[in-house]
């Protein structure tokens, strides 16, 4: 009896291998990266690139572009274009063309990559200033295949903190969460790929500014995300600025970052407070100064001009009536009552608040050099 | 029957095996129900469905306190004579089968669904029980020690969850109470149905070897399934923003696709894989309640032929009936109601009717 179940069980192995859905590795093409756009005619265009494992192939990158209703549509297009069949299990980057952020509730189109628990939901979603298939053609010469190159482009940037990283889970959570508005990287192909900031969008999807990299910066710290590094070069406007160079820069960055955001309503509107606390490094300053002297004032005049900047970003981005900071959160645990009245309008909510921004900066080193 | 002493299980063994049958398929759906009928207050519900079920299951305790040596068909039959005792197996049987074949049948499709969407569904039902029978035909002292050897091999997924707590804004779950009490009791029936499978002490009771430990043990049992739900839902909420985790069907899985090392991606399908193990001691102890019945209604001690009978019966209909998502939605529902009454409502009518019964008993002696 023990034997026969035994032998049943081995034989049961026949059917294990030929699992009906078996695929060969040779005959998938993985998509490394999607582009969605809108042509001239405002038809949907999806492109897709992947890399060649051949050595006969010159070229070791496949591109293709295809006209299509969806996403997942698309595929039976690009599967009846190229040998292989298509995978979108390794896609690292969704790139996504201006033309259609120029349209509301676009997010919808990206079902498929949700839905399907085949794709993977760690692709980082960038915007791209033009179009996605000139992008996607360009190869240049002192550089590894596109999608490799982007995505370095893209992590490495993140880790400076010039630009955002959202990946499609963290895009899910921006578009379905009442408190904030979704932001994103954002490439512009000017002769060669340049990451330019970071892309801000209202909660419909459409595009509303672009934050350069020091403003990335400032939005990072605003959202309490104060992973990487986040180096800071500014002009201090008190010190003598004479001479063809300018001499009131200096450069510096954080060791430490402590972000309190507290949230209150009063007088019908909603205020923030937000203290910012560094600690910093100098890495360069081109006027004289003595630190060791007089580094209270230094301290005070670079908060200054932190604050400064932070508050003119703010005002942009209130007057776009958006919130990328996630501040709508704080609203929502702090001020309930007041914040279920205002949920479903919350960048209009926003515009009105009240954003108070004190920077608090400590000179922790001065580099090796007085 | 004699519960002889070789047959006896551990106190260890007797806190995994309940604390494996309550773990099932519904902790990857369970943030985003308790999220649809609490927000984020889900997880307190969490706790008074842990108080609810700790309480009902020292009451099953209480019960077989006064007949030591009785499982729950012996219990029937002492209490309401051979014939109604037998009858009242029946719906036991039917419960404990029923729950084995919704177990399988969402195992069979989260297989499906995520690794082989093409193969057959009776191919991989088959795959899933062969190993399983290897268990079910034996005694409980073997059923013990899987569920031992399981719940060691799965104190990794602990840890697991841990990782995308980097991402996490915890800023979510304030304000704690948002909307008071009343969306939180509703989240609590909810909650009560992932606690289900402790019912199984109605059958392993006996078979302990230190009876004085069982209500500790059935706490500490309910206790690790809570903390483990807790940790779950706790990271799903501070995870996904509260507006948009209910547009997943299985959050968890979303959860564990942001896991990446360098080294390895998509963590969702080898934890899923993994996962199989945690299902199989979800399983097996409802079919060793279901095929002990079936033995104890026959009269014959025989589990390898009662298991491989109620298993090709699974494997016959799964291949007839090719079950759904939704219809599989329907029968967990279905089975949690039964499970409602049978786990939490029955205990407490039986213990009143143990305690009138003695009561008669000892005036009629008297």
């Amino acid at each position: 009896m023990k034997r026969a179940y035994l032998i049943c069980l081995l034989l049961s192995l026949c059917a294990l291998p030929g699992c009906v859905d078996q695929t060969y590795i040779e005959d998938i093409s993985l998509s490394l990266l999607l582009g969605m756009d809108l042509d001239e005619k405002n038809r949907l265009v999806i492109s897709s690139t992947s890399p060649v494992f051949s050595k006969e192939a010159k070229e070791k990158e496949e591109n293709t572009i295809v006209h299509a209703v969806s996403l997942r549509q698309s595929r039976e297009e690009f599967d009846s274009m190229i040998t292989t069949l298509t995978s979108r299990g390794k896609v690292q980057l969704l790139l996504i063309g201006k033309r259609i952020l120029e349209h509301p509730d676009w997010f919808k189109l990206l079902d498929a990559l949700y839905r399907d628990g085949k794709n993977t939901t760690m692709s980082r979603v960038v915007l791209v200033d033009g179009s996605v298939a000139d992008l996607i053609k360009f190869k240049p010469k002192d550089k590894p295949i596109l999608p490799l190159y982007l995505l370095k482009l893209i992590d490495t940037a993140h880790d400076q903190n010039i630009t955002v990283k959202t990946s499609l889970q963290e895009l899910h959570r921006q578009f379905t969460e009442k408190g904030m508005s979704p932001s994103f990287a954002e490439l512009k192909k000017d002769g060669q790929i340049k990451v330019k900031g970071t892309a801000l969008l209202d909660r419909s999807g459409k595009y509303k500014m672009t934050l350069n990299a020091d403003q990335t910066k400032l939005l990072r710290i605003l959202q309490n995300e104060t992973r990487g590094v986040f180096p800071f070069t500014i002009h201090l406007h008190e010190q003598p600025n004479k001479g063809f160079f300018q001499e009131n820069i200096t450069s510096f960055y954080p060791n430490f970052i402590k972000v309190k955001i507290k949230a209150d309503y009063k007088n019908g509107g909603f205020v923030f407070d937000i203290k910012i606390k560094m600690g910093i490094s100098m890495t360069e300053r081109i006027f004289n100064y003595n630190v060791r002297k007089q580094a209270p004032e230094l301290e005070k005049q670079i908060q200054e001009e932190l604050q400064n900047q932070i508050r003119q970003m703010l005002e942009k981005v209130q007057a776009a009536k958006i919130d990328p900071f996630g501040l709508g959160l704080y609203a929502r645990a702090y001020e309930y009552s007041h914040w279920k009245k205002v949920q479903d309008a919350w960048g209009v909510a926003f515009s009105d608040a009240t954003v108070n921004v004190k920077v608090k900066v400590r000179i922790r080193a001065m580099g090796s050099t007085t | 029957m004699k519960k002889d002493a070789q047959n006896g299980i551990t106190f260890m063994q007797y806190i995994f095996i309940i604390h494996g049958s309550q773990v099932g398929t519904g902790v990857f759906s369970l943030p985003r129900i308790l999220a649809d009928k609490a927000g984020t207050d889900g997880w307190i519900s969490l706790f008074l469905g842990w108080g609810l079920s700790v309480i009902a299951s020292i009451l099953i305790v209480l019960i077989f306190r006064k007949y030591p040596n009785d499982t729950l068909p012996e219990l029937m039959i002492r209490l309401f004579g051979k014939i109604v005792g037998k009858i009242l197996i029946l719906p036991v049987i039917f419960y404990f089968a029923f729950f084995v074949w919704t177990i399988l049948t969402s195992a069979m499709l989260f297989i499906k669904q995520w690794f082989l969407p093409m193969t057959p569904d009776y191919v991989v039902m088959f795959l899933l029980i062969a190993p399983g029978y290897l268990v079910a035909s034996r005694s409980l002292r073997i059923l013990g020690r899987y569920c031992e050897l399981v719940f060691y091999m799965m104190i990794l997924m602990f840890f697991l969850f841990l990782f995308p707590l980097g991402d996490s804004h915890w800023v979510h779950l304030l304000p704690i109470m948002k909307e008071g009490w009343l969306p939180i009791f509703h989240g609590v029936f909810s909650a009560i149905y992932s606690f289900l499978g402790f019912e199984i002490v109605f059958f392993i009771y006996p078979y302990l070897q230190k009876r004085s430990l069982a209500i500790r043990g059935v706490i500490i049992a309910n206790t690790l399934t809570l903390l483990f739900y807790l940790e779950v839902t706790l990271i799903c909420f501070a995870f996904f923003s509260p507006d948009g985790i209910t547009e997943y069907n299985q959050p968890v899985f979303n959860l564990l696709k942001v896991i990446d090392f360098n080294f390895l991606e998509r963590i969702d399908m080898l934890f899923l894989a993994l996962y199989l193990f945690e299902l199989s001691t979800a399983w097996l102890p409802f079919t060793f309640g279901a095929i002990f019945s079936l033995g104890f209604l026959f009269g014959t001690k025989n589990p390898a032929r009662y298991a491989s009978l109620l298993f090709l019966l699974i494997v016959v209909l799964s291949f007839f009936l090719h079950p759904s998502w939704n219809q599989n939605d329907q029968w967990i529902i279905f089975s949690g109601q039964a499970g409602l009454w049978f786990a939490y409502v029955f205990p407490a009518i039986l213990y009143l009717y143990v305690l009138i019964y003695n009561r008669l008993r000892r005036s009629e002696s008297l």
